[in-house]
Formats: C-alpha cells, structure tokens, sequence
C-alpha cells in the first residue's frame, strides 16, 4: 500500500447503497457477499442499504426484496426501508416497525412519480416518522427543493438526510440546510470546489455523512477525497460513520 | 506529486458562473489542489463566443500561478470570422498551449465544416484540442474521431470521455482507431470500473486525469484515478504521465 493506493482503515458507514435490479437499470451487484467484497476492497465497515425497485416503482416489492440483501450480513447491511405514497405503505412500514426492524426510512421518488412532496399527500407519513423519531433520507435529485424544503418545515421534530446534491443544488444546500435545522446532508454527488470543508464550517461534522449512492457510483472516490479534506480528525471520523451511527441509535 | 509521480489535472474552468457557485478566483482551486497533491491544472474560459474576452480571463488567471495554472485558448465557430486570429493572439502573445472547444455553445456537431479552421489551426501549430464530448448530437466521440482521422496532425482530447454510455464506448473506440485521440475522466458519472474500462480499452498511455474544477472538487475527481483497480504504474500515466507528455513539460 502506497500513496496510489488507498483503503480506509477507520471505521466508516456507507450511508447510501442501492441494492437490487431497478426496473430500468439492472444492478452490477448480484448478492450481498458481491456488496460485502467492494465494501471489504474499500474498508468500509457497514452500508444501509435501500431498494432501488422502491425510487420510482414500488416500495412495497423493495421492501420485500431487501430482507434477502440483510438478513445473514452479519450487521453490516443495516436496512434503509422505501416509502412511497401509498397508505399500504405506511402499513408495511409500522409492521416492520413493531418487528423492531426500522432504523430509517427512505422516500421514493416523487418527481418521476408526479406526487407533489405536500403535507396533504404525505402528511401521515411524515407525522408517522416524527413521532416514532425515526429519520428521513430524501433525494434532492428526486424531489423538487422547493416542495421539499416548504413540505418538511412543518414536521419541525423530523430528522431527515437530504441525500445526493449535486452541483446544481451547491448554490442553495447551505440554505436548504439553515432552512431545515434538523437535516444533515449526505455527501455522495455533493464535489463543487471547497463544498465540504465550507459545509464544516458552516454547519459542522455533525450535520454531515459519507455515502458512495453505490453501485450508481463507485464506492472509494469520495471516501478518499474525504481523506484529503483539510479538516481535523474528529471532524472527519464524524462523517465517516459518527452521524450515520447517531442518527440510526436513536 | 502523489508518491513521487506528477499530476497534472487536464481539465478546469475559468470564468464566473454564479448559479452553480463558480467564481473567477484562483485561491479555492490552489486550496484543492494542494490538499489532493495536483501540481499543475489546465484551465480555460468558455463564456465568450468571441474568444477575445475568454482568453484575457484565462491568461490573466494563469498569470497569477503560472507554475501552477496551464491556458488553454477557445475560440467558438459561432463567430467564424474571429478565429484565425484569436487563435494566434491566444498562443503566440498570450502564451496559451492548447486549445479548448465546446459544442454545445453552438449549433455545429463536431463534424461539421465549421469547425474545420479551429482543428486545421491545431494541426498546422501541432497542438492539442480538448473537446467536451457526450451524448449530445453535437459533441458525439464519434464525430470528434472524425476530426481526428481528417487532421492527424493534431491532437484530439475526448473530455469527460462520452460521459455516459453508449458514448464512453463510442470514445474508446475512437482512441482505437485514431492514434491522435486521448480520453479524460472527469465527469459527475462516477460509475464502478469506468476508469478500469477506459485504461483497458484504449491504454493506460491514452488516458488523462481531469476534474472539471471548480464545478467538481479534484479531491473526488482524483479519487476515481486512485481507488481504481490498476496497476501503480498505470495511475502514474493516468494522472500526470501522459498530460507531460502531450503538453510538452518534460
């Protein structure tokens, strides 16, 4: 191992994998010890996984896909549950719940889906996930900020991670995330010049968290880049997998 | 230098673009770049058709860290009139080494003839030309090749290489067939084993490390070079090798 290599040998929790054929986009990853291999070749430690199937189609299905994808990783997968609009939805979400299996959730995608992110279509929902304290993820890239940001500030309570910015939400995440006190960002698409040390500065370590939206991309890039932050120890071990693991204790 | 080996970053802008936070100072990319260990950027300006107002921005940026910062010159075929002797101010006076293109700023697919005068310049001169390519019909790798194969004595840069597939295949295939085609990586497509792909396919000689700074971080960017299963030897023409080579700096 040399500087042109790379491994990360302190604890890290991947905070965004995909696993699973979407209905468009069949996945490199056949099985969980093909996802544990790249994790391993990486050195990362655990991953919450969600269903892709869940994005645009059905969370339902997804969710019944991913217990084959957790069950039997020794801990590593940890479960990311989808959610659409769907009242069975939210059933199958408070049954897996009252099984003790819900750690977070995962909203589906409401742009290519055409249901507005509104109180009036995904308020129980929300309410739901606030009063059980359980967290959010939410892709900026597949739901409207406006919506989003207008929609989630009345669930003042809700935690949530705002996952996936890019380079054409840079102008506004900092605003997004002052906007929303209870948000972190997960930090997989989000490489504009400086973002993450500036986000640092800002808002702190605590509001931020590694992901890789693996295997959408590849899993090392933004884990060595991180490496390369000029940022203190604590701060980065805080994305590493601090924020993941508080925000998933609870 | 990462562990001894130059890096050479084949792919920046200047300019100001506020609605994705990019401003025209130098300070926020040296920060970068010195936190990721890239020794020398190429830079250019694409916001203006004229070409004139373009390259006194690059030159004037370049001018601040000229050990640092590498110009390249743009001239657009929208203004035909205006290049021959932009071109020649842009290289002989301003001291720029290459040239830059981008075809979604005009109405030309890169086969077309209005681009002849840009890519006859380059061969006459012996220089490189960087071109945006994707999966646009204007900025096809195909038709870049097109140019490659009717002016060999120029050389030809597929930047972000097609981007996306089809058109990355497409890229590499060109870098096949034409001895003057090269491929460069950034691109906000961070798919697992492109970098992999583009080395297997065209040769890790035909390959060069860019970022797109300061849309994207180098940190993430270079991190793609680093994390990628090739050999040392390989990464070291991948992310300054070939640059030196191309551009003359050895």
């Amino acid at each position: 191992m040399n500087e042109l290599s790379f491994r990360c040998d302190s604890p890290v929790l991947d905070a965004n994998v995909g696993v699973g054929h979407r209905h468009d986009r069949p996945s490199p990853v056949e099985d969980a010890a093909v996802l544990l291999a790249e994790m391993d070749r990486h050195g990362v430690d655990a991953a919450l996984v969600y269903p892709v199937q869940g994005e645009q189609v059905s969370a339902l299905d997804g969710n019944d896909a991913l217990h084959e994808w957790v069950d039997g990783a020794d801990g590593r997968l940890l479960p990311l549950w989808m959610a659409s609009m769907a009242p069975e939805s939210l059933e199958q979400l408070q049954q897996l719940h009252a099984s003790g299996l819900v750690r977070a959730v995962r909203l589906h995608d409401t742009t290519s889906t055409s249901t507005p992110l509104t109180s009036w279509i995904y308020g129980d929902l929300l309410a739901w996930l606030q009063q059980e304290d359980l967290p959010l993820w939410i892709s900026l890239a597949d739901n409207d900020p406006v919506q989003l940001a207008d929609t989630l500030s009345a669930f003042r309570e809700l935690r949530t991670v705002l996952v996936g910015a890019h380079y054409t939400h840079a102008p506004y995440v900092l605003s997004l995330l002052r906007h929303l006190p209870r948000s972190c960002l997960e930090l997989s698409r989000h490489e504009s010049l400086g973002a993450i040390e500036d986000l640092v500065t800002q808002v702190g370590a605590r509001r931020l968290l590694y992901g890789s939206y693996y295997p959408r991309y590849a899993m090392g890039p933004v884990l060595w880049g991180l490496h390369r932050q000029q940022i203190d120890s604590r701060q980065l071990q805080r994305i590493l997998d601090g924020t993941a693991r508080e925000l998933l204790s609870r | 230098m990462i562990a001894d080996a130059p890096v050479i970053d084949f792919h920046g802008h200047v300019g100001n673009w506020e609605s994705v936070a990019m401003l025209d100072e130098p300070s926020p990319m040296l920060h970068a770049m010195d936190a990721a260990g890239v020794d020398r950027a190429c830079v250019f300006n694409i916001f203006h058709p004229d070409g004139r107002r373009a390259n006194d921005s690059t030159a004037a940026f370049v001018a601040r860290h000229p050990d640092r910062f590498i110009g390249f010159a743009y001239v657009s075929p929208m203004m035909p009139e205006t290049i021959e002797a932009e071109l020649t101010r842009a290289i002989d006076d301003l001291g720029l080494q290459a040239i830059k293109i981008y075809p979604p700023y005009t109405v030309f697919p890169l086969d077309h003839e209005a681009w002849h005068a840009i890519f006859a310049f380059a061969q006459e001169r012996g220089l490189v030309i960087l071109s945006h390519t994707d999966d646009g019909a204007l900025s096809e790798p195909r038709k870049l090749g097109t140019a490659a194969e009717r002016f060999p004595g120029a050389t030809f840069v597929s930047g972000h290489s097609g981007n996306i597939e089809p058109f990355r295949t497409q890229a590499i295939e060109m870098a096949r067939v034409h001895d003057n085609f090269y491929l460069e990586t950034c691109s906000t497509y961070r798919q697992p084993g492109v970098i992999e792909k583009l080395v297997a396919g065209a040769g890790s000689d035909r390959v060069l490390f860019g970022s797109d700074q300061p849309l994207m971080d180098p940190r993430t960017q270079l991190g793609k070079i680093i994390t990628a299963d090739l050999t040392d030897e390989e990464k070291r023409q991948v992310i300054g090798g070939n640059a030196r080579r191309l551009l003359g700096l050895d």
